[in-house]
């Protein structure tokens, strides 16, 4: 490629506001029916190759830099995504995480706590270019693209309506049809085929923990609590005066919350992932004995975890004791892991869009 | 899947639900959120199984449900409501099993739409179903699409035989409850007759309600007891009381032939059913029946079962027991009947009025016969035995016996009636009475010939009594109540109250005696008259022959039967006294306290008066003595009736009386009896217009009483006095002696 031709692509880009570098190759020649879930922390795209699944992901976050030609330049070269706005050049996807540790401060995210965030002025474009660069423009038009939303908030009263309608709307005007997938009915998909997609799954992220009641693969109720990962990383940060990022660093290479904690920050987390825990498992019981749609089982469902929250040791354990605690109108068999937790409500959405094809 | 199954919800996550529910019990079916849709669908296809959900359904009235339900009387609607509102709907016609609360429930939803796909579809008939069903079963599928239904099945039917085991046994339970104690035939006493006998022994008669005369056992010749068994229960020595393959075999020809032709009861059966049960037809009765024959045959002999089965059969004309029934028939006792006969007898427990040879001789002698018959082919009796036996006629009328002494026999009834009540006729009594026989008939005959010759004599209707009674006991030995008991049965010696006439002066002249006066005082025999006590009326005797004989002696004027002399001697000691006298001998009617009942008009019977007579004969005093016995059936005394005389004339006044009453036939009226050629004593006595003609009197032995008239109290015959209407048939009687 030559830099003539580069300029030319940087200026179309800042134009348009699109991305200005190179998608991986491979992208490209994928073709059929893409699950992609669009996290608080990271987008993960799903797709069918063959027997296996090709997973792709960005951070879901930006980094601002001034605008400048060097800096422009460099970024090119390097290979970083990015876009031009207002004078600034947003640093999108896993690259806004490198250049953040290098200016030693947090990347900004334009999901926060699940839904798009109201503070960043350039939520739409970041995440409109990040999912750019994991979903390739659709062989014909129409193919489908199943997409994770979180469920109804229901500790505020915010509206899913909105995030949900710009995602639709990105995608159908990329070409393809969008189906939403709730995130917890995502990880059923995933996780409980065998049990006829009856069960529980709950999604643990960064900005919410989002459960689906699913029978027979009919979600019965599905929501979200605003607490997740980020929730965690900034009260105990704030708890022992560090910061949610490095808060967030121990919290998913070194917490077991089977042990002992070994510090105050340990400590810490043990104390604000019960409480998330317990606030998550009230939900459930709170959901249930007022849902009108519950039905009557008679055998005992699973409880499936999945997301980076859901991650640390210990976690899954703390939850099934807690879920035991508490008297639930429906009788659990087990409370499991999903096999590969960070990538389930891609995986789940990539299901049911290739159900929906068929 | 042939059922059209609609699922109506406006909640989608419900209806979804409800649709994955049923898809998921292997049926399909077709979701509707808003009403126009589902009319819609509805008018396309008729539905058989619509399932609404009424849950934020916003038209509360559900008029759409009432409106299908009217419309599609062939679909089920399965019914999603609060439990508050599903009265209005079980109401409106939606089956209470088709209506469900929250939460919802996949297993009752599936199931109900198995059940109603089952029946609609008709999958109980596909050999398939099972097939799955038996699959599921042996591999375990615990979702076996119809294992759930047939569970339910299965289970309703073992509800359902538990239930029924429940009611019948508490049926049977019920039942038995009241079942009588079959230790009450080891006190069984069967209604028998009680029978009168002579003072010698001689059957007299027999009372009875049911006829019946126990017989023993072995008393039974085998031959009878073969008959029985070969007519009514073949399987009697081998059967436990019940025999199940005569009963199932009769079940079905009587189900053949559509009405009851053939008993499946066997000896023992019907035996519980005559000693214990009514003879009411039902099932209650049946299991009463079963149950206590099976307690007979535990607790007895099957010889003593078939003892008691015979004496207690009944076998028409009112005869009850094999015994009777011999006598009715045949005229036999039961160990004389031959073959034949015991073939008819044994033809008739079934229908005896229906087999009654009295009443249809063929049909008897058909049916006797068959019973024949089925002693042969059960090696009972041989061919010889059998064509000798069916040659035989069937009896033509009942035996019956004549008793003697009829009024005798009603006499001795009515006092044994008052005694003993009904029992007399249930309990078996043997009466010994004091009837002598020899002495009835020549009593009986007397009476028919004194009661002809005066037919011959012109006077046609007369009737007589006579009454023999032992002056030494007071023991009836004869009574002659009438000249022919079949014709009337009045008793003519102790029913009949009649003017007595000259027969009650012997009694003022007892009186006389008593008060010091003899045979040879005087007393004047002419016209007196006499005024009533008011003095209104005036009466004046006269005697028999119009004439007055002066002073005479009271031994004439007794002899002479002399009325005035008589009337003056009662007015002389008073007719208090004279009354006073009778009553002391035994005379209970009612005497007019007036002069004329002296010369016999107060009315009295027979029976009192010879009794009286008696008393003159030795002085003392008997009441009436019928009976000397009386035992019970198994000839334990219950009474012995030995003789009361009470002195009631000193020697001194009876040889009196036995001069006066001699003189009576030596030199009176009664001279005839001179005939006799012994010393016989007694009077005459004759009422106005020859109406009553008397004689009374006595030898050693005997009082004799005898009366001659009319029922309807119409003169006999003019001159018929005492002696020439009563003593005649007074002396053949002692002529017989």
């Amino acid at each position: 490629m030559s830099d003539k031709n580069e300029d030319a692509k940087a200026a179309a880009a800042n134009q348009k506001g699109v991305i200005q570098t190179d998608r991986p190759k491979e992208i490209e020649h994928f073709g059929g029916p893409i699950g992609l879930d669009i996290g608080t922390t990271n987008i993960v795209s799903a797709r069918a190759r063959g027997a296996s699944i090709q997973i792709t992901k960005q951070l879901n976050a930006f980094f601002t830099v001034p605008a400048s030609k060097i800096t422009g330049m460099t970024l090119l070269k390097n290979d970083v995504l990015y876009f031009s706005q207002n004078g600034s050049y947003y640093i999108i996807g896993n690259a806004a995480d490198t250049f953040a540790n290098t200016f030693n401060t947090d990347t900004r995210r334009p999901v926060e706590s699940g839904l798009l965030s109201a503070k960043e002025d350039e939520a739409l474009n970041v995440i409109q270019s990040i999912i750019k660069t994991l979903v390739p423009p659709p062989k014909n038009q129409g193919e489908l693209v199943c997409y994770s939303i979180p469920g109804e908030p229901i500790d505020t009263k915010i509206s899913v309506l909105h995030h949900d309608t710009i995602l639709k709307r990105t995608l159908q005007d990329m070409g393809y049809t969008a189906i939403a997938i709730n995130e917890g009915f995502a990880v059923i998909m995933s996780e409980l085929a065998e049990e006829s997609y009856t069960g529980i799954g709950i999604s643990m992220g960064g900005g919410m923990c989002n459960v689906c009641f699913s029978y027979l693969s009919v979600p019965v109720f599905s929501y979200s609590i605003q607490k997740g990962g980020d929730y965690v990383d900034t009260m105990v940060g704030a708890a022992v005066g560090e910061s949610a990022t490095r808060i967030k660093l121990i919290k998913e290479k070194e917490l077991n919350l089977l042990k002992e904690p070994k510090n105050k920050i340990e400590t810490s987390l043990s104390i604000y992932y019960e409480d998330l825990l317990e606030s998550l498992i009230l939900s459930i019981q709170r959901v249930i004995t007022t849902s009108e749609s519950v039905p009557r089982l008679s055998k005992p469902i699973s409880v499936v975890l999945s997301g980076g929250t859901a991650m640390p040791a210990g976690v899954r354990e703390k939850f099934e004791k807690l879920l035991k605690a508490n008297r639930l109108p429906l009788q659990f068999s087990s409370v499991r892991m999903a096999e590969d937790p960070l990538n389930t409500t891609a995986k789940g959405a990539l299901q049911l869009a290739i159900a929906e094809e068929k | 899947m042939a059922v059209p199954i609609l699922v109506f919800s406006v909640d989608k996550t419900r209806g979804s639900l409800l649709l994955k529910i049923i898809e998921n019990g292997g049926f399909k079916a077709k979701l509707f959120d808003n009403s126009h849709e589902l009319e819609y669908a509805v008018r396309r296809r008729r539905p058989s199984i619509i399932v609404f959900d009424t849950k934020h359904y916003q038209s509360r009235e559900f008029k759409i449900i009432t409106s299908l339900h009217s419309r599609f009387h062939d679909a089920e609607i399965i019914l999603f409501a609060d439990p508050a509102e599903i009265p209005s709907f079980t109401s409106a016609g939606i089956k209470k099993d088709c209506c469900f609360s929250d939460p919802i429930n996949p297993d009752d939803v599936t199931l109900k739409i198995r059940e109603i796909h089952f029946i609609k579809n008709k999958a109980f008939l596909r050999i398939k179903t099972y097939f799955v069903f038996l699959a599921g079963l042996f591999a375990g599928t615990r979702d076996n699409p119809y294992i759930m239904f047939m569970k339910k099945i299965i289970m309703a039917a073992a509800v359902a035989s538990a239930i029924a085991a429940g009611i019948a046994g508490g049926f049977i339970f019920y039942n038995m409850s009241d079942l009588p104690k079959v230790q009450m035939l080891e006190s069984y006493v069967p209604f028998e007759s009680s029978f009168l006998y002579t003072s010698d022994g001689v059957e007299l008669a027999e009372f009875y309600l049911e006829r019946r005369k126990f017989v023993s056992f072995y008393k039974i010749p085998k031959h009878v007891k073969d008959a029985f068994i070969a007519v009514e229960d073949a399987h009697f020595y081998e059967h436990h009381g019940i025999d199940f393959f005569r009963t199932s075999a009769a079940f079905i020809n009587n189900i053949r032939a559509g009405n009851a032709v053939q008993g499946g009861s066997t000896i023992t059966q019907q035996l519980a059913k005559m000693l214990f049960l009514t003879p009411e037809k039902s099932i209650s009765r049946k299991i009463k029946e079963a149950a206590i024959s099976m307690q007979i045959e535990s607790r007895y002999k099957k010889d003593e079962i078939l003892a008691f089965y015979l004496n207690q059969a009944y076998f028409g004309a009112r005869s009850y027991g094999i015994e009777a029934a011999a006598q009715t028939y045949f005229g036999k006792k039961t160990e004389d009947l031959s073959v034949a006969e015991a073939a008819m007898l044994a033809a008739l427990p079934k229908a005896p009025s229906v087999y009654s040879p009295f009443k249809d001789p063929k049909k008897a002698f058909t049916r006797r016969n068959l019973a024949l018959k089925s002693m042969l082919d059960r090696g009972f009796i041989d061919t010889e035995v059998y064509a000798a036996s069916i040659r035989k006629p069937v009896p033509e009328y009942i035996y019956r016996r004549k008793y003697a002494a009829p009024y005798f026999v009603e006499y001795i009834r009515n006092i044994m009636e008052q005694k003993f009540g009904d029992r007399l006729y249930t309990a078996g009594f043997k009466i010994y009475t004091t009837l002598d026989l020899n002495l009835q008939r020549k009593a009986e005959r007397a009476v028919t010939n004194g009661a002809a010759a005066l037919a011959r004599a012109g006077m046609p209707g007369v009737e007589a009594a006579l009454i023999a009674v032992d002056l030494n006991t007071g023991a009836i030995r004869a009574m002659a109540g009438g000249t022919n008991y079949h014709k009337s049965q009045f008793n003519r010696a102790t029913q009949a109250m009649r003017q007595t006439g000259s027969v009650f002066k012997p009694i003022v002249y007892l009186t006389a005696f008593k008060n010091g006066y003899s045979p040879d005082d005087t007393i004047d025999d002419m016209a007196v008259s006499y005024l009533s006590k008011d003095g209104s009326e005036k009466w004046t005797p006269h005697n028999y022959t119009n004439k007055f004989y002066g002073r005479v002696t009271l031994r004439t004027a007794l002899s002479r039967s002399l009325n005035a002399a008589t009337v003056a001697l009662a007015n002389s000691i008073g007719m208090d006294k004279v009354i006073a006298t009778a009553r002391s001998i035994g005379v209970t009617s009612n005497i007019y306290p007036h002069l004329p009942s002296a010369i016999g008009v107060s009315e009295m019977t027979l029976i009192e008066l010879t009794y009286a007579y008696t008393t003159f004969a030795n002085g003392k005093r008997f009441e009436p003595m019928g009976y000397e016995k009386i035992t019970d059936r198994y000839n334990i005394h219950v009474e012995d009736n030995a003789p009361k005389g009470v002195q009631a004339i000193d020697p001194a006044n009876v040889s009196k009386m036995r001069d006066v009453l001699s003189a009576v036939v030596t030199e009176g009226t009664s001279i005839a009896a001179k005939s006799l050629n012994r010393p016989v004593f007694g009077k005459t006595g004759t009422t106005d217009s020859y109406k009553d003609a008397w004689f009374i009197g006595f030898d050693d032995n005997l009082t004799v009483g005898v009366w001659v008239g009319r029922d309807e109290n119409r003169p006999i015959g003019e001159g018929m006095s005492g002696s020439h209407a009563a003593l005649p048939i007074w002396i053949n009687f002692m002529k017989e002696e």
